[in-house]
């Protein structure tokens, strides 16, 4: 009915270095963001970046970041992103930049184009496939993209079981 | 949030792991370049945020070591799994519900409904299973099953199901005729009806105007005081003083003629310390006994406080357990008559109060429990008398024993009349019966009384109103069962003037009751039980009515068991003051226990009105005299009840929303809710004490001075030790007090008693004040153009450029200036900073000093009400409070708005002496939400 609303942006890490990219660490990113905001739209944007800005997702082996934004002002701080060039963690400087892929109103329609996105691209993967050992991983990764047959049993079996361990 | 993937991450024990690589064996929880033996690693990772091993969300200092091998160049495989990886978690993220973990969250958005959350079965029936599963930790408690309708409304159970409920609040007889038509209230440990829930303000004055009021005042508590009359009175006489007005030693009262006020002080310690007022009755005198028999009626608030100083004054400490009658009745009963032994009853009493519901009677064919007659504020198990060994005082407690009804208005003693018919005598020659009556019907002498008391009381419809009597006339008297002569239709009692014996009529009037007509069967506890015990039933009545040979007609042989010994007491009415006096005259019926309903609804078919609480407080106000507790601010009682009506006041205001209250302090209004009475007399006190020393002929305003010297009143310490404030009850004083009220000049005011008033001069004053300075006094206010007085409205006292003023026509009254609200903002700002505000304002205090009393701490602020501790209530204003208003209203006798409230003796006499001679007795009074000064006349009525 009535909530606080919000805007997710779902963005990909770009990094030229693809072996830092497990570096990367959901704290290092908000500080960037902020910093970049701060930098970009002085105390203004700074103080909007401290109200409900979160890192609310980060793969490091994908580079998928969620950000959250008020949505009052979310195109503002957007505004900031492009200008991040790198991401100084665990004293190393990752130099990347930050690809917007969405925008959507809940963290669910950010996953649901997630999900859209990737096996968009693991289909657009497999014919450009160079020899067989790849191409049999990429068709297994496509299998293991839906939640059918007996993933989804075990699945369920293991949700079953914790919600009875919480029932207790 | 449940069921949303974590983040992928690595902890951040870089160093650590450089350092010491402490997982050096067990291959950590990347999986992704294991090999192909995990085939999804991510998928068992993200949906257990707490679960160690996989990714860990957040920075651990125990995670895993940071992999470093993650490969320089892009390959399909490990791309295309994490991809994989990411999209299963993806999946199961939005596939299951997040938040709460209700299981309507599966259902889409309209097909949820608020009903579910609380009750599975507005579930679609797949999902029941798993909410029922989900709920069940938290199931609510079985209610109990009620029994039927039918079974709780059956005569045994309902009777014990009204003892389960009269166990905090006794009831009074007439209850459940009450409980349907009032407003009831739970008040002093009885249920009673506080106003009537139809509209009936305006007729229930005029009833009591012009033709009669009946309330049911049962619950005053009534203490039997037996013993030898010299020795009554000595104690009593440590009770009241001759100053007060007359005492329970007054001449006509001790005949046993005329029922008596006094107000009670605590033993020898008369000025101070009052109790309340309390009425009591004598038992007329029996030839050769010096034994004495005295009732003292009192408001139930303040018997805790009598019954004990009572038992001081008597020295009646034992408690006599067993409540046989230990006295020898001085009319004697004829010894057949057995009553029944009162302690089986308490005895039973007690039992039904125990049990609940549960039936643990022994005769479970019987009525199972009896009404219990008994009393609101005493335990069952208490005592109910005590015995002094020394003096032979024997004090009963009687509360709930005795029926008491009031009659108001001129035309009680019509309806009286018209609903009671003296007793019918019966035939000599039956046998010995175990009732009373006849019994007494054999002995010639007490016919004879009887006769004289029916003649009275046939003389008595003759009057043309109530108020012609003298006040307090007591008549005994011995009635037929007013139930056997109840009218079919309510019908109006009108009086019958007609019958004319001028002479026994004016007898009457100028005498009274001769002395032996005011004795009554009623005092007797025996002829009381017998009453009691041998009522006859309604049913039993409608029996024998639906026997009669012509229907509606009257019971030929009155039955033997319906003759009631019944006390008739005149309550005077307006005795203050000269205008409408005896207004609200009219008759107190005393009956035994158990017949209340049979006197009540008679009563109410002859046509009177019937208050409640409320109209009892009406009555008293236009009467002009102080209601219990209302209007005793110095008894303990009156101090209860002051702090009772605070909090349910402030309750009240608290209810509104902040911004739609009134603002008190922009008001000018310190104590809106209570009145600070004590700190109103000291501070009068210093002034008037001051004022006397420093004034030596200069003839400066009081209002300047008293602003002079109350602001510096912060800083003087009170040297005196404080006494206790009082209200001046001294009738010298008062008479005094009164003459010096009156404007000496004006033509309407009578001069009568003024002549022996000496004049108003600072040395009588002086002299005066060394008496009471600390004293407050009752006085009315009328107020001389429109306005209502409210509630604790303030009573002022105007300037001289005011009473200039009033000369003209079109000056309705001074206005008071807005006062600015300091707390306001400091309530704000608390509310912003709080820690920040706490230390400013201390400092902001210091500086401006005046206000240096207020407190540092505000965080028990309300908005618009002062905190404590009050500054100077005195001289907070433009003009200077005298004191407060505890009875307003607008006066529907006198037709304008009427104002009852005490002001400080000091303060009252200051303003006099500066008040040039026309315009003496003229003060303003003002609402606490409103800014208008009103100008007020100032009346003191003794």
């Amino acid at each position: 009915m009535v909530r606080v609303k919000s805007r997710y942006l779902l963005c990909e890490v770009n990094v030229s270095d693809r072996s830092r990219l497990l570096l990367l660490d959901d704290r290092a990113v908000a500080a960037t963001v902020k910093a970049a905001v701060a930098r970009i739209h002085g105390d203004y944007g700074a103080a909007l970046c401290s109200i409900r800005f979160s890192v609310k997702y980060l793969n490091a082996h994908t580079g998928i970041v969620f950000l959250r934004f008020p949505k009052k002002c979310y195109r503002l701080l957007w505004s900031a992103l492009p200008f991040i060039t790198c991401i100084e963690t665990r004293g190393q400087k990752i130099s990347c930049f930050l690809n917007c892929l969405h925008v959507g109103g809940t963290m669910r329609t950010c996953q649901k184009f997630l999900i859209r996105y990737n096996t968009q691209q693991l289909h657009r993967m497999l014919p450009k496939c160079k020899n067989e050992e790849e191409k049999q991983q990429v068709q297994k990764a496509i299998l293991n993209c839906s939640l059918t047959g007996r993933n989804k049993e075990a699945f369920e079996v293991e949700s079953e079981s914790e919600e009875d361990e919480e029932e207790e | 949030m449940r069921n949303q993937p974590a983040s992928v991450q690595y902890p951040s024990s870089l160093l650590n792991a450089e350092s010491s690589p402490k997982n050096g064996g067990d291959t950590p929880v990347t999986g992704v370049h294991e090999g192909p033996s995990d085939v999804h690693p991510f998928t068992a990772r993200p949906k257990n945020p707490h679960q160690r091993g996989g990714w860990v969300r957040g920075h651990q200092k125990d995670g895993g070591g940071y992999a470093k091998e993650m490969s320089k160049y892009i390959t399909a495989g490990p791309f295309a799994r994490a991809r994989a990886a990411e999209v299963s978690t993806m999946l199961k993220a939005v596939t299951k519900t997040t938040g709460s973990c209700h299981v309507f969250g599966a259902l889409p958005k309209h097909m949820r409904r608020r009903a579910m959350s609380h009750n599975t079965k507005r579930l679609p029936r797949r999902l029941r299973d798993a909410a029922n599963r989900m709920a069940g930790s938290k199931k609510k408690k079985e209610q109990a099953k009620s029994k039927s309708r039918k079974a709780r409304r059956r005569h045994g159970n309902l009777l014990l199901e009204f003892n389960r409920r009269q166990r905090k609040n006794v009831w009074l007889e007439t209850h459940i005729w009450h409980a349907k038509r009032f407003h009831m209230v739970k008040k002093w440990g009885y249920c009673l009806g506080d106003r009537p829930t139809y509209k009936c303000y305006r007729p229930s004055y005029r009833a009591m105007s012009s033709h009669c009021l009946l309330q049911d005042l049962s619950y005053y508590c009534c203490i039997e005081l037996q013993g030898e009359e010299d020795k009554l009175l000595a104690s009593l006489s440590q009770l009241c003083s001759k100053e007060a007005g007359p005492t329970f030693a007054a001449a006509v009262c001790l005949s046993g003629r005329r029922q008596g006020s006094v107000v009670v002080y605590r033993a020898g310690l008369y000025p101070s310390q009052p109790l309340g007022p309390v009425t009591f009755l004598w038992r007329p005198r029996t030839q050769g006994s010096a034994h004495r028999q005295l009732w003292i009626w009192a408001h139930p608030n303040m018997k805790q406080d009598l019954l004990p100083e009572l038992q001081a004054v008597c020295q009646c400490c034992e408690a006599v357990v067993p409540p046989v009658l230990p006295v020898v009745t001085p009319a004697e009963v004829v010894p057949t008559v057995e009553p029944e032994p009162k302690p089986e009853k308490t005895a039973e009493a007690k039992q039904v109060t125990g049990t609940k519901r549960k039936r643990t009677f022994k005769d479970a064919g019987g009525p199972p429990a009896k009404k219990i007659l008994g009393d609101g504020t005493r335990s069952p198990t208490t005592s109910v008398t005590w015995k002094s060994s020394s003096n032979g005082i024997v004090i009963n407690d009687l509360t709930m024993e005795i029926v008491r009804y009031r009659l108001i208005g001129p035309q009680s003693h019509s309806v009286l009349a018209e609903t009671m018919e003296p007793a019918t005598d019966c035939d000599v020659r039956i046998m010995p019966s175990s009732l009373w009556w006849p019994e007494h019907c054999k002995n010639q002498s007490k016919m004879n009384l009887h006769r004289e008391q029916a003649d009275v009381f046939h003389i008595l419809k003759g009057l043309y109103s109530t108020g012609e009597l003298p006040s307090g006339t007591v008549l005994g008297l011995t009635v037929d069962d007013p139930r056997l002569t109840l009218p079919t239709k309510k019908v109006k009692a009108l009086p019958c003037v007609k019958q004319v014996d001028e002479e026994k009529t004016r007898e009457l009037m100028l005498r009274g009751v001769p002395e032996h007509c005011c004795q009554s069967y009623l005092w007797e506890q025996s002829v009381r039980d017998n009453v009691t015990e041998n009522k006859i039933s309604e049913q039993e009545l409608n029996r024998m009515r639906s026997e009669v040979l012509v229907p509606g007609s009257r019971l030929s042989p009155t039955p033997l068991q319906g003759r009631v010994p019944v006390l008739l007491v005149h309550q005077p009415g307006k005795q203050l003051g000269h205008e409408m006096s005896s207004w609200g005259a009219g008759w107190d019926l005393l009956l035994p226990k158990g017949w209340g309903m049979a006197f009540w609804v008679p009563l109410v078919y002859r046509g009177v009105h019937i208050g409640g609480l409320n109209m009892s407080l009406k009555h008293s106000q236009n009467k002009g005299a102080p209601h219990f507790p209302h209007d005793y601010p110095d008894c303990p009682a009156g101090v209860r009840f002051q702090e009772e009506q605070e909090t349910q006041l402030l309750d009240k205001f608290k209810r509104r929303p902040p911004a739609k209250r009134t603002n008190y302090i922009k008001h000018g209004c310190l104590a809106p809710f209570c009145c600070p009475w004590q700190q109103l007399a000291e501070e009068w006190e210093l002034i008037s004490r001051q004022g006397g020393e420093e004034r030596k002929g200069d003839q400066t305003q009081t209002t300047a001075e008293a602003d002079a010297l109350m602001t510096s009143h912060g800083d003087i310490p009170v040297t005196k030790p404080p006494s206790r404030v009082t209200v001046l009850r001294n009738r010298k004083s008062l008479r005094v007090l009164s003459g010096w009220c009156r404007p000496t000049t004006s033509k309407g005011q009578r001069r009568c008693r003024v002549g022996e008033v000496p004049p108003l001069d600072r040395l009588a004053l002086t002299s005066f004040l060394t008496a009471h300075g600390m004293s407050l006094v009752w006085v009315r206010l009328s107020i001389l153009s429109k306005g209502k007085p409210e509630l604790h409205a303030m009573v002022c006292a105007p300037t001289a450029e005011d009473l200039k003023l009033l000369k003209k026509e079109s000056f309705s009254g001074p206005q008071e200036p807005t006062h600015k609200d300091h707390f306001k903002s400091r309530i704000r700002r608390r509310k912003k900073a709080p820690k920040k505000a706490a230390t400013s304002s201390l400092c902001r205090d210091k500086a401006e000093g005046k206000e240096s009393e207020l407190p540092s701490s505000p965080s028990h602020l309300v908005v618009g009400l002062w905190p404590d501790p009050l500054p100077s209530v005195t001289a907070h204003c433009s003009r200077v409070t005298l004191g407060w208003v505890t009875q307003g209203d607008f006066s529907l006798s006198a037709g304008c708005g009427e104002a009852l409230g005490f002001v400080s003796v000091a303060g009252l006499l200051n303003t006099l002496l500066n008040q040039p001679m026309e315009h003496r007795g003229m003060l303003l009074l003002r609402d606490p939400t409103s800014l208008h000064y009103r100008f007020a006349k100032i009346n003191i009525e003794v």
